[in-house]
């Protein structure tokens, strides 16, 4: 990665730190623990979205079924758009534009290569994955980085994406909100 | 007549003609630009129109991807001491006037993906024996991807000709965005192109890449029983 002057190096090494020691996709289909649906609930309240039931996808055609589906909620998708845009402009008030913009392309696109790779381990270890499912899971995954570093560098450590970003670390994919239900993979 | 060269590093490059680097250099260039032009103009509002979580995810990895294929090139050029500012938009070199028109829905992607990316893949395909060895790896690391881009095409290409009403709005923006891509070759004179197989770092010429764009595309197009409009040839 080059120096990107002028950004706060401290919260950027965290976050790769970070980025690095999550469990990536170990989890998946396994059943849930308590901390899982702490975590769940969190991140859906915090985007407005309470009093849903958390419930789990056990494999990889019921994942790709619930993403595909037509009962798939678009609230927690456009909350989630509007928080990060509004969190953007936040972070470029604080920082020179090119910079941040060169920091966060660099460090999803080092982050999709890595979760692409742990996306793949995942998908052959418990098979019947389609192809294509294991870039829609990098694409989750990375976008999750993301968010959590656009939200940490506009200054705010307590976003709905620290518990998605929880999630993930935790070897989880939170695949979002079909019906009434917040499933986790 | 071509000039046997072969440029292992970055390092080596220092040594190598004048004229060898800077064609080199305004290939970096010319990549690290499209690719960026591309993801922005495209992949990155096309995750917005993406029906599905799973096609948002999917264009959310697509859009990433050809990010880091800025990423890359623009390393790579910044290794060559290439200015940062010369491989983003917005400093002196004109985009492509595919660049120019905003995407305004899902169908459009898909048809970008269907057929620009595949213009995309012939421009890396000729990379793949270049004589600086740098840029030829970078190709190749690049293929893959460009190869699952088009076939990401393909894929919804397939989803959306399945109803009428899909497969009228796909012929549509086919009609609108394919006009475009033939000119993405360069012009069939070009001196950039002459130097290029000169030094044995591009294999063929724009006409020939122009030519073999076209019986693709077609092919690709007809499988699945869309059409490509008549494009007056560039000059
Ligand atoms: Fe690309
Ligand atoms: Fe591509």
């Amino acid at each position: 990665m080059s120096d990107v002057i002028g950004l706060p190096a401290a919260t950027l090494a965290r976050l790769k730190a970070e980025l690095r020691a999550a469990s990536w996709f170990a989890a998946l289909g396994e059943p849930l623990t308590g901390g899982d649906r702490t975590d769940a609930a969190a991140y859906a309240g915090a985007l407005g979205l309470g009093g849903l039931t958390i419930d789990l996808a056990k494999d990889w055609p019921e994942a790709e079924r619930l993403l595909k589906s037509s009962d798939w909620s678009s609230h927690l998708w456009d909350r989630e758009e509007a928080l990060r845009r509004d969190l953007l402009q936040r972070a470029e008030a604080h920082y020179p534009e090119r910079a941040l913009w060169t920091a966060l392309t660099e460090l999803t696109t080092e982050a999709g290569d890595l979760v692409h790779g742990k996306a793949a381990t995942a998908a052959s270890r418990m098979g019947n994955a389609a192809k294509a499912s294991i870039h829609v899971a990098a694409g989750a995954a990375s976008q999750a980085v993301y968010q959590l570093a656009v939200a940490r560098l506009a200054g705010d450590a307590a976003s709905p994406f620290e518990s998605k970003f929880r999630l993930f670390a935790a070897g989880r994919w939170p695949l979002g909100v079909v019906g009434s239900r917040v499933i986790l993979f | 007549m071509t000039e046997s060269i072969t440029v292992k590093t970055v390092e080596e490059l220092k040594d190598a003609p004048e004229e060898y680097r800077e064609a080199v250099a305004k290939l970096v260039i010319s990549h690290a630009i499209n690719e960026l032009y591309g993801a922005q103009v495209f992949d990155e509002p096309a995750i917005a129109y993406a029906p599905t979580p799973y096609a948002k995810w999917l264009t959310c990895r697509v859009a990433m991807e050809e990010y880091g294929h800025h990423v890359r090139f623009r390393q790579l050029g910044v290794q060559m001491g290439i200015p940062e500012e010369r491989m983003v938009p917005g400093t002196g070199k004109k985009p492509l006037s595919i660049f120019e028109f905003p995407l305004k829905t899902w169908e459009e992607f898909v048809a970008i993906k269907l057929l620009a990316d595949l213009a995309e893949i012939l421009q890396v395909e000729d990379l793949l024996h270049c004589t600086f060895h740098p840029l030829r790896n970078l190709a190749r690391a690049t293929m893959p991807e460009e190869r699952f881009h088009a076939q990401f095409g393909e894929d919804f290409t397939a989803e959306l000709v399945k109803t009428p009403q899909g497969k009228e709005t796909l012929q549509a923006a086919v009609n609108e965005y394919f006009p475009y891509l033939p000119s993405f070759f360069g012009g069939s004179k070009s001196r950039n192109n002459e130097i290029f197989r000169k030094w044995n770092i591009k294999q063929r010429t724009n006409d020939e890449m122009r030519a073999d764009f076209m019986t693709r595309a077609t092919e690709v197009a007809s499988k699945y029983g869309l059409t490509l409009p008549e494009v007056r040839q560039a000059a």
